[in-house]
């Protein structure tokens, strides 16, 4: 398997960040720009209602100030994934707090979602929304990292804590799911 | 229920979607669906569930580098910490020492109010080791017991019973013409001259 596209550019992530390090303000630009999209994806894909810009300026904002923990072990693009729904999660405890309710994460994302109803128009997109919907939120971001950004099971164990093996078995249990929701729609 | 069985090509139908496999495997996947159902379906699917994310908000670039502090090299502080713990545990160390020493004296003071017959004289502990039983004087057995000093007795070792009544007149006027009894009265309180007090 070879690294997609948006990886396989000229300058590496890894060039691009000691770039920044020695000072060039614009390899920080290059970073943003190749991985902001896939992130405002993501956080869009798997429920965040308000805010998406702010929380994606606010994992790079993470991201570069502790760049000197970055180890290159992972990808860079996997490691702000990671940062990013660690920010989800946090937001959404805050807003549970808020509400002073102890609602079941389950039932929680699932109003979430509902955020992406001014956003999706056609018809068909509606159904893959309401799909998506009929998941759980482990499903839906594995299945998420899986088809919207092409990740694959050991980036997506990465970005979640979790095994390659768990990640497979919820892959295959959403892609089941939404293709019955489909077919019964 | 899935008919098809190619559970490897099946799962690496998203790494299509998104051209990221090799050319030979990607032949062998794209061969795999021209002859199966099922995974053209399963393509179908994830094509469009790969197109309704494109509704994302999109991301202003320049205003999130904007908010990005300049890198800042941590430089990893070893010896600080340390140093900063040998001086936690010094001052930890002499307030130890302080409130020992304070809790200490406040105990002498408290056993000296309960026991007023008790000696306060470090220098003079009381002496716990048993005092050898004497055959008793037939001079003290009636004044003080065996062990204990006669609280009468003078200082030079003789008794008042020793004296007689002329002697014992003879002390009591040396002794009322001893000059270094206090005064009664007061001593006379030096005047201070505060009248420079205003030129201040």
């Amino acid at each position: 398997m070879t690294p997609s596209p948006e990886i396989r550019s000229e300058e590496s992530d890894m060039e691009l960040i000691h770039r920044w390090k020695a000072g060039d303000s614009r390899a920080a630009t290059r970073l943003v720009g190749r991985h902001s999209q896939a992130l405002s994806r993501f956080a869009a894909s798997t429920g965040e209602r308000d805010g998406v810009e702010e929380l994606v300026q606010d994992t790079f904002v993470r991201a570069f100030a502790s760049l000197d923990s970055f180890r290159g072990e992972s990808s860079f693009r996997t490691w702000l994934f990671s940062i990013e729904r660690r920010l989800m999660l946090d937001r959404r405890r805050a807003e549970r707090r808020s509400r002073e309710t102890v609602p079941l994460e389950e039932s929680d994302s699932v109003s979430e979602y509902g955020a992406l109803d001014s956003l999706i128009a056609d018809e068909a997109q509606e159904r893959v929304r309401r799909s998506l919907e009929s998941l759980s939120p482990t499903q839906r971001e594995v299945f998420t990292l899986r088809v919207q950004q092409g990740m694959s099971y050991k980036e997506i164990a990465e970005v979640l804590g979790s095994t390659e093996g768990a990640t497979r078995v919820h892959y295959h249990n959403a892609i089941q799911r939404v293709k019955e929701f489909l077919k019964d729609e | 229920m899935n008919s098809c069985h190619e559970i490897e090509t099946r799962e690496m139908l998203p790494d299509l979607l998104h051209g990221s496999l090799d050319a030979s495997v990607r032949a062998g996947v794209e061969k795999h669906v021209a002859g199966c159902e099922e995974c053209r379906e399963e393509l179908d699917v994830l094509r469009t569930v790969k197109a309704a994310a494109v509704f994302a908000p999109t991301i202003d670039v320049n205003r999130v580098v904007g908010h990005i502090a300049p890198y800042a090299k941590i430089v990893p502080v070893v010896d600080a910490p340390a140093r900063s713990r040998v001086v936690s545990w010094l001052v930890a160390a002499s307030f130890l020492v302080v409130i020992a020493g304070g809790g200490s004296l406040l105990v002498v003071q408290q056993n000296d109010a309960g026991a007023p017959y008790a000696s306060t004289s470090p220098s003079r502990p009381v002496d716990a080791t048993p005092v050898p039983i004497r055959a008793p004087s037939p001079r003290t057995t009636a004044a003080a017991p065996v062990g204990q000093p006669a609280s009468h007795a003078l200082a030079l070792g003789t008794g008042v019973e020793t004296l007689t009544d002329n002697n014992i007149r003879q002390l009591m006027s040396d002794m009322d013409s001893f000059d270094a009894l206090p005064a009664s009265e007061p001593e006379p309180v030096m005047n201070v001259d505060n009248s420079d007090q205003g030129t201040r």
